[in-house]
């Protein structure tokens, strides 16, 4: 389904990934880890379309089709959706407009079949009613944040699901939703690539059917299955690191 | 310009034009001299502005009309082509489409106003076009007309003086607090005539209103020039609010000029939409707070092609424990310029004042300026100001779309969002079409 091939990306003429490959099929669970800025989040945004990284070499084919060339809505109306670790403020625009406009667009949806639906999705991820007339992150805290980004993701149901840390800075009872909805999702066929730095976020979902791949400097030096997790969470990356003589 | 015009005749078409006005709305003598005051100043007035030059000016004495109007608009399709293909995407019916196009009402008086107001005069609610509350209620209007502006401090002042016609007269009585908010709209269309309404509000003792002026949908104006004067007086306790809307034309000038004295304990909110894009907009708005008394100036303003707007606003805190804010949200596009200048002065302890201007620059060529100014006579006032002049963030615009709308609609979003909280205190029927207009202004559609 998503495809990447030895994709080199700068920012401001630096380059940040050097050479990554990944391929993620339809319906399966990636889980990427590595170290504060071995360019996790530079690959989400990639991928979503972030038009200050700058593809300077390699694909990005999704379903097939080269994307990067696309914007970033193209690429969200094929199916893409990311989660962003930072979501931005946008003052004045009520959450509720904001989905509505999104399941109009997207879903073909009227706007009151939209408005119900996502009263009733919110309440899952314990919004309620009056928080939904709040503008778009202003004042949210972090935890909240990620809360509305998975929101939107439930609601959305994307093909290809990237979440960028959904759990950081995150209770552990907020926690233990998200994960929960993430599960969900995945269950439902959507496919998840998920970045994270613990294991937790990852409760019981059976490690045999994750393909877990780590990141340093802005490559991937290192794929396997879910016991990776589990190391990394014990003994960190100095290990993993040494064996692959990265 | 086809001729010049003397500084002589202007005044002799003024001399008319006064005359003509007296013996048309039979007025009280003390008002026809009043007229001549006016003309009597004109030439010695000084004349400042940066967009309209002496020589314009006198040019637009002898013609107000602008050239290229159909002479009769009979039936809608007579209507420029832009403004009917506008008033469609708006989504403006027939019959409102007919009244914009001066189609639904007559062109000789000043004022629509509904007939159920007459039930509300005799609780205290008193609206009239001002010519006739000049002859209803004379002593009232002499005491309130002109006293807050000098008849020779302009040019402008002294013409607006000599000429002025339509406008409205609001008197609020004692105790009355009016419950629904007034729309007045007017549109005079009077070729010969500029265009200078006159507004006066009185509003008593533990009085509330709400006015709205103007509306937002673009109107088809014959006229350059708009130099209407409001002059607005609120006693102790009275509370009101002021949203003047409005949405030229491209050719059109607007001089608004505007006076409140704001009363003890009274509070005078006075909020301006200006959409459309007109030629230019100059006003600098005075306001005298009186101990605990409150004024708001909010400016909401869109400015699109060579729109050339500069608003002031001076806050005089004249008694103990008064307050001004004066806030101001742009969104200019094209090569509109948006010029802000308010001034707050802190004359009594306890007072407080704040100016906050925010821009959202939509093209290269759009510029924001902004001076505020603070001015402090006594040493425990608290002024303070703030201003924001940027472009849309790229990790907004990202965000939005990475939802799937597209850049033109994620854009709608954020320069509605950004407008939106300034539009707190506007109605709902309003709002709407505000909004609309935004739309179309962002997608490049006025
Ligand atoms: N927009 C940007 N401008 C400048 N530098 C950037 C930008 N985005 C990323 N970088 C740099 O690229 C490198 C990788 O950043 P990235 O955010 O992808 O790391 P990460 O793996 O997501 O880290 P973390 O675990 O801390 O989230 C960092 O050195 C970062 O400073
Ligand atoms: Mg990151």
């Amino acid at each position: 389904m998503l495809k990447v091939e030895n994709l080199h990306v700068s920012v401001e003429d630096r380059e940040i990934l050097k050479g990554v490959d990944l391929s993620v099929g339809s319906g399966e669970f990636h889980v990427i880890m590595g170290p504060n800025g071995s360019g996790k989040s530079t690959l989400a945004l990639t991928i979503a379309g972030h038009p200050k990284y700058e593809v300077t070499d390699g694909r990005i084919l999704f379903e097939g089709d080269e994307i990067q060339e696309l914007g970033p809505d193209e690429r969200a109306r094929k199916g893409i959706l990311l989660a962003f670790q930072v979501p931005p403020e946008v003052e004045g625009v009520k959450i509720i407009e904001f989905l509505q406009h999104v399941l109009i667009e997207l879903k073909g949806m009227d706007p009151v079949e939209a408005y119900d639906l996502i009263v009733e999705k919110a309440k899952e991820l314990w919004f309620r009613e009056e928080d939904l007339h709040r503008y778009l992150n202003v004042g949210f805290s972090g935890g909240e944040r990620k809360r509305l980004e998975l929101l939107q993701a439930i609601l959305i149901e994307p093909k290809l699901l990237i979440l960028d840390e959904p759990d950081s800075g995150v209770d552990v009872d907020s926690l233990s939703v998200i994960s929960r909805k993430i599960e969900e999702l995945h269950r439902k066929g959507t496919a998840i690539l998920l970045i994270t730095h613990y294991g937790r976020i990852l409760g019981h979902l059976d490690r045999e059917k994750l393909r877990v791949h780590v990141m340093k400097d802005g490559k991937i030096v290192k794929t396997g299955s879910g016991e990776l997790v589990d190391r990394i969470d014990r003994e960190g990356f100095a290990g993993i690191f040494e064996e692959v003589g990265a | 310009m086809t001729e010049t015009i003397t500084m002589r005749d202007a005044k002799e078409i003024i001399r008319m034009q006064i005359e003509e006005l007296a013996r048309r709305n039979r007025e009280p003598e003390w008002m026809t001299r009043l007229r001549y005051k006016g003309l009597e100043a004109f030439e010695r007035a000084p004349h400042r502005d940066p967009v309209i030059s002496e020589e314009e000016l006198l040019q637009f004495i002898a013609k107000p009309e602008v050239e290229g109007i159909p002479e009769k608009i009979e039936s809608l399709d007579d209507l420029p082509p832009e403004m009917k293909a506008l008033l469609d995407k708006l989504g403006i019916d027939e019959v409102e489409q007919k009244y914009l196009a001066g189609l639904a009402v007559q062109t000789d008086t000043g004022v629509i106003y509904n007939q159920f107001l007459k039930e509300w005069e005799k609780k205290g609610l008193i609206v009239l076009p001002t010519e006739e509350a000049v002859r209803k209620y004379p002593d009232i209007v002499k005491q309130h007309f002109l006293r807050l502006f000098r008849v020779d401090e302009s040019k402008l002042t002294a013409y607006h003086t000599a000429i002025w016609n339509g406008g409205i007269f609001l008197h609020v009585k004692e105790g009355l607090k009016v419950p629904f908010p007034l729309h007045l709209f007017f549109l005079i269309q009077e070729s010969a005539l500029a265009q200078a309404p006159h507004i006066i509000i009185i509003a008593e003792k533990n009085t509330e209103f709400h006015l709205i002026e103007g509306c937002t949908s673009p109107v088809l104006t014959r006229h350059s020039l708009h130099l209407d004067m409001t002059e607005a007086y609120f006693h102790e306790n009275a509370r009101g609010q002021l949203t003047v809307l409005q949405n030229w034309p491209e050719y059109v000038h607007t001089r608004p000029m505007t006076r409140a004295k704001i009363g003890k304990n009274a509070r005078f909110i006075n909020t301006t939409v200006t959409l459309g894009s007109g030629k230019s907009n100059i006003g600098d708005p005075h306001y005298w707070v009186d101990e605990k008394g409150y004024v708001e100036l909010n400016g909401i303003l869109l400015g699109q092609k060579d729109f050339y707007i500069d608003l002031g606003g001076r806050m005089f805190l004249q008694g103990r424990g008064a307050a001004g804010i004066n806030a101001s949200k742009a969104v200019i596009m094209d090569e509109s310029t948006v010029i802000t200048r308010g001034v707050i002065t802190a004359e009594a302890p306890k007072t407080k004042g704040h100016i906050s201007c925010d821009a959202l620059l939509m093209s290269d060529k759009a510029v924001m300026e902004t001076y505020p100014g603070l001015v402090s006579k006594v040493d425990d006032a608290e002024l303070s100001h703030e201003a924001a002049i940027g472009k849309i963030r790229e990790e907004e615009l990202f965000y939005l779309m990475s939802r799937g709308l597209d850049e033109e609609k994620a854009t709608q979003l954020i320069v509605k969002g950004f407008l939106e909280p300034m539009l707190k205190d506007i109605p709902m029927e309003f709002l709407v079409e505000i909004r609309k207009i935004i739309e179309l202004a962002v997608s490049g559609g006025m």
